[in-house]
C-alpha cells in the first residue's frame, strides 16, 4: 500500500503597503499571472506601520511565514517608512533567535505597483523557500 | 571636570552628605530635591521630592531600587518642564534610562541638575527590608566596600551583572570608587549647570585622585565579568521549548512592564481592547491547537515587549524585582538586550545627543535584510 503524503502547503501572512506593494499585487491579479496562493494579504498604510506584535502574533499561532512589502527606497510615500520597516526587521529576527526560529521566516522585499510581475516570482521563490524550511513549530504549541 | 572632596564628619558618611544637600536647599539653589529617604517604619527607602531642608534625612547611598527614579523625572517634567531648578540623585542605570526617556520625549532636563551617585549595588526590595544582619542595609553595604567584604549574597542579578556602576551624564558625582570613605567622597563635577549649584560651597580640591580610575577600571571589568558569564551560561534557553517552559510561571499580570523605565506607552497594547474576543473566535482559536491555556498570549507579550524595550535596555532588572512568579526575566532580557544593542552598535544612556535606533535609518544598510 502507498500512502501519499500530502505535501506541505506553507500559510503566509503578508503585509503589504498600500501604496506600492498591494497595488503590485493586484496588478499580479488583474494581468491574470499566476502565483502559489499561499499568501494571506493583509492590506496595510505602510510597511512602516507593521510592529513586530503583528508579525510576533502570526508567528506565533503558527504562520509559517511572514511577508512583508513596501515601496523600493526613496518611493516611499511617507518618505522613509520603508527604510524603518527594515531596522524593525533587523530588530525581530535577532530576536527570532532566541525563539528558535529561522531568520528566513521573515521576508522583507520592495515591490512597486507596477511590478505585478515581480511580486508573483517572490510568492513563488518565498513559497519555496518556507517549504524547505517545514512547518512552524510554534504552531503545535498550546502553552504559550 | 574638576574633583572636590567632601570631608566626612565623625565618620557619618550619609550626614555628611546630607548636610551638604541641605545647604542647596537652604541657599535656594535647588527648590526641591529627589532623593531617597528612609520612610518612618525604617523598612524601606523610597525617592522623595523634599523643599524643606529641615525635614531633609536622606539615606543617598540605600542599597534599595524600589521603583525606576527614571520614570519618576519623567512623571515631574512631562506635563511641564520645571521652571525652576531641581535636583535629582540617581543611580548610573536610572541616568541612562532618564537620558533615553528624554529622547522618547518622555522627560525634560530643563532646570533638572542630575546629581549621579556611585552605585555599590542594591538589595531586593525584601531582602532590604528584612535584612538580616545587625547593621542596617545601609551601614552594611558602606562597612562593606570599606572593609571591602564581599555582598554578592544580597545583590540583585542585575546588580551583580550591572554594565557601568559609575554615572555618565551627571552634573556632579558623589563618588565612592578609589576613594577612602572614611575620611572623604569625591564631588566631580562634570557641567556648567553642577559648577553653578556647587561654586560657593566650601570643599577641598583634591590633588590625588589617581586610584579612583584603577578602581574604576577594575569594578567595571569585574561586572563584565560576571555579565559575559551569564550571557555564556543562558545561552541555552533558546528555541520554543526552553523559552516556553521558562515563561511557564507567567501569569500575565503585566509588572514587568509597569515598572520599566522603558516602557512609557500610556496604554499598552496589551492592556488595551485589542486582546478582548468574541466567545466564537477563542472557540475557534482553540480548535485550531485543539486547546489553549489562558490568560492566553503571555510569550507573544514578552516577546512584543522585548521587540519594543530591549534596544534601550539599561539593565536596571525591575521588571525581575517586580515579577510575582521570580521569573528570573535578566536572564533572557541580558543576551537578548546585548544582541540587540551590538546589532545597532548602541550603548542606551551613553550619549544623550545621539537618536534610538529606531528611528534613524541610512539608505545603504542592512541591504541584507531587505533586498540587494
Amino acid at each position: 500500500m502507498v500512502i501519499e503524503m500530502e505535501e506541505f502547503e506553507p500559510k503566509i501572512v503578508g503585509f503589504l503597503c498600500n501604496w506600492c506593494s498591494y497595488a503590485g499585487a493586484d496588478l499580479a491579479g488583474t494581468s491574470r499571472i499566476q502565483y502559489p496562493p499561499n499568501i494571506r494579504i493583509i492590506k496595510v498604510m505602510c510597511s512602516g506601520s507593521v510592529d513586530s506584535v503583528y508579525i510576533m502574533r502570526a508567528l506565533l499561532e503558527g504562520a509559517d511565514g511572514v511577508f512583508i512589502g513596501g515601496c523600493h527606497p526613496g518611493d516611499c510615500h511617507y518618505l522613509d517608512g520603508n527604510y524603518k520597516a527594515r531596522r524593525k526587521a533587523v530588530l525581530l529576527k535577532s530576536i527570532l533567535e532566541t525563539l528558535g526560529l529561522e531568520k528566513d521566516r521573515i521576508w522583507i522585499r520592495w515591490v512597486s505597483a507596477s511590478e505585478g510581475q515581480k511580486f508573483a516570482d517572490t510568492m513563488k521563490e518565498m513559497t519555496e523557500e518556507i517549504k524547505k524550511l517545514g512547518p512552524n513549530p510554534i504552531g503545535k504549541y498550546w502553552n504559550i | 571636570m574638576i574633583d572636590n572632596v567632601l570631608k566626612i564628619k565623625n565618620g557619618d558618611t550619609t550626614g555628611s552628605v546630607n548636610d551638604l544637600l541641605k545647604e542647596f536647599l537652604k541657599s535656594k539653589k535647588l527648590q526641591a530635591l529627589l532623593v531617597m529617604q528612609e520612610v518612618p517604619s525604617k523598612k524601606m527607602s523610597f525617592p522623595v521630592l523634599i523643599s524643606n531642608p529641615d525635614k531633609l534625612n536622606s539615606n543617598i547611598f540605600a542599597p534599595v531600587l524600589p521603583v525606576s527614579t527614571a520614570t519618576i523625572v519623567s512623571k515631574i517634567t512631562k506635563v511641564e518642564s520645571s521652571s525652576k531648578p531641581i535636583g535629582v540623585i540617581m543611580r548610573s542605570c536610572q541616568i541612562n534610562a532618564l537620558v533615553e526617556l528624554v529622547k522618547l520625549n518622555q522627560a525634560n532636563l530643563d532646570n533638572i541638575i542630575i546629581i549621579g551617585v556611585d552605585c555599590l549595588g542594591t538589595f531586593s526590595i525584601n531582602t532590604y527590608s528584612d535584612f538580616q544582619e545587625k547593621s542596617n542595609p545601609t551601614e552594611y553595604i558602606l562597612d562593606s566596600f570599606k572593609k571591602k567584604r564581599d555582598v554578592v549574597k544580597y545583590l540583585r542579578s542585575a546588580c551583580y551583572t550591572c554594565k557601568n556602576p559609575i554615572p555618565n551624564n551627571a552634573d556632579i558625582i558623589i563618588g565612592l570608587y578609589g576613594i577612602d570613605i572614611q575620611k572623604e567622597l569625591l564631588i566631580q563635577i562634570n557641567t556648567k549647570k553642577g559648577k553653578e549649584l556647587i561654586h560657593d560651597i566650601k570643599l577641598v580640591t583634591s590633588k590625588d585622585i589617581k586610584n579612583r580610575e584603577n578602581a574604576i577600571k577594575e569594578i567595571r571589568e569585574e561586572k563584565t565579568k560576571n555579565r559575559t558569564k551569564l550571557i555564556q551560561e543562558k545561552s541555552n534557553i533558546k528555541g520554543i521549548n526552553a523559552l516556553a517552559k521558562f515563561f511557564d510561571k507567567c501569569v500575565n499580570c503585566h509588572n514587568c512592564m509597569k515598572v520599566c523605565p522603558i516602557c512609557y506607552c500610556k496604554e499598552c497594547l496589551f492592556e488595551s481592547s485589542v486582546f478582548n474576543l468574541e466567545a466564537n473566535k477563542y472557540i475557534s482559536k482553540a480548535k485550531k491547537k485543539g486547546l489553549f491555556k489562558m490568560p492566553n498570549d503571555s510569550l507573544l507579550f514578552h516577546t512584543t515587549r522585548m521587540n519594543h524595550m530591549v534596544v534601550s535596555c539599561v539593565g536596571c532588572g525591575l521588571c525581575e524585582q517586580a515579577c510575582p512568579s521570580n521569573i528570573p526575566l535578566m536572564d533572557v532580557i541580558t543576551p537578548i538586550g546585548d544582541n540587540a544593542q551590538k546589532e545597532f552598535k548602541y550603548n542606551p544612556g551613553s550619549d544623550i545627543k545621539e537618536k534610538i535606533p529606531m528611528v534613524i535609518y541610512k539608505e545603504d544598510e542592512y541591504q541584507e535584510v531587505g533586498e540587494k
